[in-house]
């Protein structure tokens, strides 16, 4: 029997009463998994770093949960970042945080794995560990307690972690985690040291143990080497990739939670990846290539998920659904089912034209309110820098179908502070969303003008893009862009909604997603003096996280605003996410020039990703431009 | 054979914590989980045309709810009971179900319902000084309480929608009450409400245990009646 099977909680009602949503904190959900203790040899705790209802809503989660349990000798769980209510209760109840299925304490597993999804969260993950009773920093736990590890798209850069985490999985985890699951089982059997453990998935492609790698830095602050510590360890570690979209396992029986959550629906995930290649976005590199599921395949798991779990909508996930090359076939047999069984179908991410349109029409759920475009940037110069291949007139013909299809409310997204921006730029966003505006009137009615809700972000440059060298925006900077667009926007018109995004968290988000290892002690004293919660406004303490960084004599300006060169070596430059440094450094030059670069569907770019040898990289023309001597 | 069956059900201490419309959801799902064959409101955003009796608050269990579901083919009662309890987590569970002729909806029928509250008090108490309270709070021709609505807080008078009260220990320090209260879609005074006014008037100190809801009922010709009673009338 596994010795730790003793451990369950109770939770009262007097603790559960007294909080908001307490179905948040009682699992028991539709779908969870149940499973005899004693069968299992190893015990996984799944955490997300945030609230059950944005949690709940992941689909890398579901899909690991079921992998994990699809195995006899494995259980995962769930564990949640508890909201404030419930953890000061729990605080002063002394109730560890405990995973949902069982009511098992953190520190009673075998592997306690982290997904990170954005770099807000990461305080959330010390407070998590800490409320499960775990050591915090790797360094202290011994043997016999859990590995702490993390996977997700901010591990690219997992240095800022570095401290916390006994190692990471980059890429993507369906088959990387059954490896490191056999592993686990095998070592334990061996009754090897902890050290044994990490030297054993060290030789795991894809595993990264960061206390196996020295990080040597220049006098200016600059890292000057890393390398790894241990023999036999990689120079660099490779990020993992599914080759076959079809053939690797999808969660239909996903869990149903009690309470509403973010998505609370079937998610049909249509293809990994994007070809499109905006040089601001992490997404759209790290992912790559883009691997499609088949039509059938995908209406077949669509069937089979609503017999499980009762949902009566679906939504299509990816990056950009209208790039899905068997887009109406998989809409006709979608909603052929949908209308059958009364489901409601949703399109997010569908680029606007007579097709999409046509389709809206059909499917249930879009409201004839709410369209969404993102232009990104206001000015097409700033649009080619970004290589975001939509033109003012594309812009205008698209609200302008929008508009006379019934839709009198768009969203539009853009970003400030990209580089090369002026405020001409900044000018050009109100320039163009007054110009929509003025070109549907004739088609829009006397009474009902086309409404505008305008979003800008604040362009944060990431890792693996081709901005992974650009300083980011002065917080006063962008916030004079931003008040002077308010300004503009509210002379001219009033159709037209505006909000924006607190530039002093995108500065923290800058520093940690460009850090290194030593913003460990930040993060550490920031959470120490009560961060949590960092992308949630109403937690957010921008005065903390700059005391912590003044006490560990760090400026959090060398990570966010300062111009790094080409020959700087980064922190991340020893993970190997399938995008070559040559190709980044072409397309940030490309940018400076406006010259576009084609999606890879139009003609392969040479992004280094053909090494991957499936996806779009083996169908498309390659050999144009700087493809010629790429080998497939 | 019927083509609107009316059903009660009852709700464990598993599934207490979530809310009325997450309940709803609940059933929705195992409808169709069930392949039961609900019919459909027509429009925008069709739903299934599951009707409740009287919503649950957040900690309530139940012995005794009821609603309403329409068919689009007739099903005998007992292959729904079946059916659904494949589709429902523990904690819910249909136990009985009759076929609906009357034009009301149970919504519209419910005028009562029965409560078990159970609690602890903090100082020790006499059965018979809780009878005295209990007496003592049903003497009062007003019992005012600042109710929670959307636009903040406001003084109504429940004491015409209490209709009877008493008090039974159940262990040591524990009492159990037991009220019988005005229901449904006017006039409804809510178990946790009732304990806030019962606390409010008696100034006791009391951490309470749990509420459960015995019973719900219809009235017909100035009689409290089962609502499976009034499904043909
Ligand atoms: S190698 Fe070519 S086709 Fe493949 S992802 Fe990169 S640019 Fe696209």
């Amino acid at each position: 029997m596994h010795p730790l099977t003793m451990m369950q909680l109770k939770i009262d009602d007097r603790i559960l009463l007294k909080v908001e949503k307490p179905a948040k904190y009682t699992g028991n959900e539709w779908n969870m998994v149940r499973k005899p203790l004693d069968k299992v040899k190893m015990r996984f705790a799944f955490c997300f770093p945030d609230d059950y209802e944005i949690g709940m809503s992941h689909l890398g989660m579901k899909i690991l949960y079921h992998i994990l349990n699809k195995r006899d000798e494995v259980y995962c769980e769930r564990a949640f970042a508890p909201w404030v209510d419930m953890e000061r209760l729990m605080r002063e109840n002394d109730l560890p945080l405990y995973t949902l299925e069982t009511y098992t304490p953190l520190s009673e597993f075998d592997i306690v794995g982290f997904t990170l999804q954005y770099e807000m969260s990461y305080t959330n993950v010390l407070n998590m560990l800490d409320l499960g009773r775990i050591p915090i920093f790797a360094r202290d736990r011994t043997e016999g307690m859990p590995f702490v590890i993390a996977g997700g798209p901010c591990a690219c850069n997992p240095e800022p972690l570095a401290d916390f985490f006994d190692f990471f999985v980059i890429g993507e985890g369906e088959e990387v985690i059954n490896e490191i699951v056999d592993e686990y089982i095998s070592w334990k059997e061996a009754k090897e040291s902890r050290t044994e453990f990490l030297k054993r998935v060290s030789c795991i492609e894809g595993v990264y143990v960061p206390s196996f790698y020295d990080v040597i830095y220049n006098e200016d602050g600059t890292v000057k080497s890393i390398a790894p510590n241990t023999p036999d360890v990689p120079d660099s570690v490779k990020r993992r990739i599914i080759k076959d979209m079809d053939s690797v396992d999808f969660p239909e029986d996903i869990i149903v939670p009690y309470i509403g959550t973010v998505h609370d629906r079937i998610m049909l995930e249509v293809f990994r990846g994007c070809i499109r290649g905006c040089r601001f976005c992490q997404a759209g590199f790290i992912y790559r290539p883009v691997r499609e599921r088949s039509y059938e395949k995908l209406c077949e798991i669509a069937k089979k998920s609503v017999q499980s779990t009762g949902y009566d909508e679906i939504s299509l996930v990816s990056l950009s659904t209208s790039d899905y090359s068997a887009l109406p076939d998989l809409c006709n047999n979608l909603i052929e089912f949908t209308e059958k069984e009364n489901i409601s179908l949703s399109l997010p991410s569908l680029r606007v034209d007579n097709f999409s349109l046509g389709l809206m029409d059909r499917v249930s759920k879009v409201r004839k309110s709410g369209l969404t475009f993102a232009p990104e940037a206001g000015t097409q110069r700033l649009r080619d820098v970004i290589n975001k291949g939509i033109t003012n007139e594309d812009l205008v013909s698209s609200v302008r179908l929008a508009v006379s299809g019934g839709w009198n409310q768009v969203k539009l997204y853009f970003m400030i502070g990209l580089p090369t921006e002026t405020m001409e730029d900044v000018e050009g966003i109100s320039e163009l969303s007054i110009n929509l505006i003025e070109s549907c009137r004739d088609i829009s009615g006397r009474d009902k003008f086309l409404n505008i809700t305008l979003s800008t972000a604040c362009f944060v440059p990431k890792p693996f893009t081709p901005f992974q060298w650009e300083p980011m925006d002065e917080i006063e900077v962008l916030m004079k862009k931003q008040y002077h667009l308010k300004d503009l926007i509210r002379k001219r018109t009033r159709n037209i909604k505006y909000n924006y995004h607190d530039a002093r968290i995108s500065f923290i988000e800058a520093v940690l997603a460009r850090g290194d290892r030593r913003l460990g002690k930040v993060i550490y004293t920031a959470w120490s003096k009560g961060c949590k919660f960092d992308g949630w406004d109403e937690f957010f303490s921008f005065d903390k996280w700059m005391k912590a960084f003044s006490e560990c004599n760090l400026d959090p300006k060398f990570y966010a605003n300062r111009k790094r060169e080409y020959s700087e070596v980064l922190p991340w430059d020893h993970i190997d996410m399938g995008i070559s440094k040559e190709f980044l450094i072409k397309e940030n030059q490309k940018a400076y020039e406006g010259d576009l670069t084609r999606n890879c569907a139009a003609g392969c770019s040479a992004c280094g990703a053909q090494v991957y040898k499936t996806g779009i990289c083996a169908k498309t023309k390659r050999g144009l431009i700087y493809g010629e001597n790429t080998e497939v | 054979m019927a083509k609107i069956l009316r059903f009660r059900f009852s709700r464990g201490e598993k599934l207490k914590y979530i809310a009325h419309l997450d309940i709803l959801r609940v059933f929705e799902r195992a409808v169709k989980r069930a392949g039961i064959p609900a019919a459909y409101t027509q429009g925008f955003n069709p739903r299934q045309k599951l009707v409740f009796g009287l919503p649950m608050s957040i900690g309530l269990t139940s012995e005794s709810e009821y609603a309403d579901i329409e068919l689009s083919e007739d099903m005998e009662p007992c292959e729904f009971i079946a059916r659904m309890n494949e589709g429902l987590p523990e904690g819910l569970k249909v136990e009985e179900a009759v076929p609906r002729n009357t034009k009301d909806n149970i919504m519209n029928q419910i005028t009562a319902a029965r409560y078990e509250i159970v609690f602890e008090v903090k100082e020790p108490k006499s059965l018979f000084e809780i009878h005295s309270m209990v007496y003592d709070f049903l003497s009062r021709e007003d019992i005012t309480i600042e109710k929670k609505t959307k636009k903040g807080y406001r003084p109504v008078n429940i004491r015409p929608l209490i209709y009877s009260v008493s008090a039974e220990k159940t262990a040591e320090d524990r009492f159990m009450i037991k009220a019988f209260l005005s229901a449904g879609a006017e006039n409804n005074l809510r178990a946790d409400l009732f304990m806030q006014a019962f606390i409010q008037e008696t100034k006791l100190e009391i951490d309470i245990l749990s509420m459960h809801r015995k019973a719900l009922y219809a009235s017909a010709f100035n009689e409290w009646k089962n609502p499976f009673e009034v499904a043909n009338d």
